[in-house]
């Protein structure tokens, strides 16, 4: 079986991806890609529709078997699937419901609102070419202009606030991981979560347990391993468009 | 007697979701239907099980679960029964692949749209007070805003004409996919196919311009194959308003 990921720096989806595939000792070929400068869409990657149009925006895809696989939670429920490292999800049914829908509630509140912060503060400087998804490229081409609508900053900024509360109510049973065990749901949360704390840092004030568990993840051995992958020196303050914020409903 | 309660409006979209994958199963359940057009969904009875007031919840024993997506991964896993999910890992990051893409691109397109000519226009006529202290009770700010649209036409047309577009692209990116494989995301019926299903199977009477036997004719192979489950069969029986008359008016003329 051939597998090869090609990431970004180690912030955001990449970040899950990677640390998964290190927490589950899958054998894969690393491509470092740079997904600032739209890497995604140029010929270095496969082009399949699933890549194109992929909810996630700039994230990592995953090459296994000419198949290219993208969306970050749904890649480490794969790694977990294939690999021999301790298991990334819970084994009893409701246990691994939880872990899907609290990942659920990540992927589209807070990734969204954290892409959206992370762009205001360091916006790409050109849109690509070659981006495929009308949509995607509206949001690249917003950021490269610096258009960044007050409304939707406020709202990303509730919802960070509203991911750490998530995050501190969960831990108030004194449990050392998310769903108790380390799973996806730790990866996920953290990877868009990190770079958080210098952008929203009132969301983070008195949030010891967050802060705590913020720090037991950044020093997971996946984690370290994922992080020393970067080419500078803050990966979690790198950032390419991601997830849009919802629309409606 | 199961102990086994589903929460749920009509089979169709979110609602259909859970319903038609524990028929799929054989599951016995207790059948909770919430008029959705009467707010059942806000009231105190329902936000003791579902706090943030969203359809559909189900309850197993003591448990209570919500977001229909994951209820159907759970359904899956928790019951016995016909699998659901493919065995081979990339097709199973392919059902997680389109559920999500349907959830959370397609999904909302198609609900505006739904939600601007059905849902909207059929709460409207009722009293504006009474319209508001309902509104009023909804827990979620976002929703409150999404109902406040829907009943007062608000979608502007910036918003509806890029719905449509996706719409349009959407039912493009369904024909492709299902002329690649007999199933949405496999060469098995998964959870992609229900959730699919749960969304696009009017689209030969809502876009007839864009999806009928000569545009999209794998999209309309699997609507039928689909119809004629009897799954789908018992879980439209559950529904009680013109969008279950809907289907099965659609069942005859494909027939």
């Amino acid at each position: 079986m051939s597998t090869t990921l090609y990431h970004g720096e180690p912030n955001g989806p990449s970040l899950t991806v990677l640390a998964a595939l290190f927490e589950k000792n899958v054998d894969a070929a690393l491509e470092r890609i740079d997904l600032r400068a739209g890497d995604r869409h140029s010929d270095k990657v496969p082009h399949a529709m699933e890549v194109d149009q992929s909810i996630e925006g700039e994230g990592p895809v995953l090459v296994v078997d000419g198949t290219a696989m993208t969306d970050s939670v749904f890649l480490a429920c794969y790694l977990d699937e294939v690999g021999s490292g301790p298991a990334l999800r819970p084994v009893d049914p409701y246990a691994r419901w939880q872990m899907m829908a609290w990942c659920r509630h990540i992927i589209e509140r807070l990734a969204p609102a954290a892409s959206y912060l992370g762009l205001q503060a360091s916006p790409p400087g050109r849109v690509p070419e070659g981006i495929v998804s009308i949509d995607l490229a509206g949001r690249w081409r917003d950021a490269a202009e610096g258009r960044f609508d007050q409304a939707k900053l406020g709202d990303s900024r509730t919802k960070i606030g509203q991911a750490v509360d998530k995050v501190e109510a969960q831990l108030a049973d004194g449990r050392q991981w998310l769903m108790g065990d380390f799973s996806v749901a730790d990866l996920e949360t953290y990877a868009w979560l990190a770079g958080m704390q210098p952008l929203v840092p009132e969301a983070f004030k008195g949030r010891a347990l967050t802060r705590e568990w913020l720090g037991r993840v950044k020093t997971r051995p996946s984690v370290v391993r994922a992080r020393s992958l970067a080419s500078v020196s803050a990966p979690e303050r790198v950032w390419a468009p991601g997830p849009e914020i919802n629309r409606w409903g | 007697m199961t102990d086994v309660t589903l929460y749920h409006w009509e089979p169709n979209a979110n609602s259909g979701k859970p319903m038609l994958a524990l028929m799929e199963k054989g599951v016995p359940f207790n059948s909770h239907y919430l008029d959705m057009l009467a707010f059942d969904q806000h009231k105190p009875d329902y936000l003791a099980i579902n706090p943030m007031g969203t359809i559909p919840a189900m309850t197993h024993g003591d448990l209570v679960l919500t977001e229909s997506t994951a209820i159907m991964e759970y359904v899956d896993e928790a019951f016995p029964g016909p699998r659901l999910m493919p065995e081979n890992p990339v097709d199973q990051w392919r059902v997680r692949w389109w559920m999500k893409f349907m959830d959370q691109w397609l999904g909302p397109s198609f609900s505006m749209i739904g939600w601007s000519v059905f849902v909207g226009p059929s709460v409207r006529q009722k009293d504006p007070a009474e319209l508001e202290a309902a509104i009023e009770r909804i827990p979620m700010p976002e929703r409150r805003i999404s109902w406040r649209k829907a009943i007062n036409g608000a979608f502007s047309a910036e918003e509806m004409a890029e719905s449509q577009r996706r719409v349009a692209l959407g039912i493009t990116f369904l024909e492709q996919a299902l002329g690649e494989r007999e199933w949405l995301a496999s060469d098995h019926y998964s959870l992609a196919d229900i959730n699919g299903f749960n969304l696009a199977y009017a689209l030969p009477l809502s876009q007839p311009h864009l999806s009928n036997d000569q545009l999209t004719p794998n999209i309309m192979r699997w609507v039928r194959a689909i119809y004629a489950r009897p799954a789908t069969k018992r879980c439209w029986a559950l529904g009680k308003t013109d969008l279950a008359k809907r289907a099965s008016l659609l069942e005859a003329e494909l027939a």
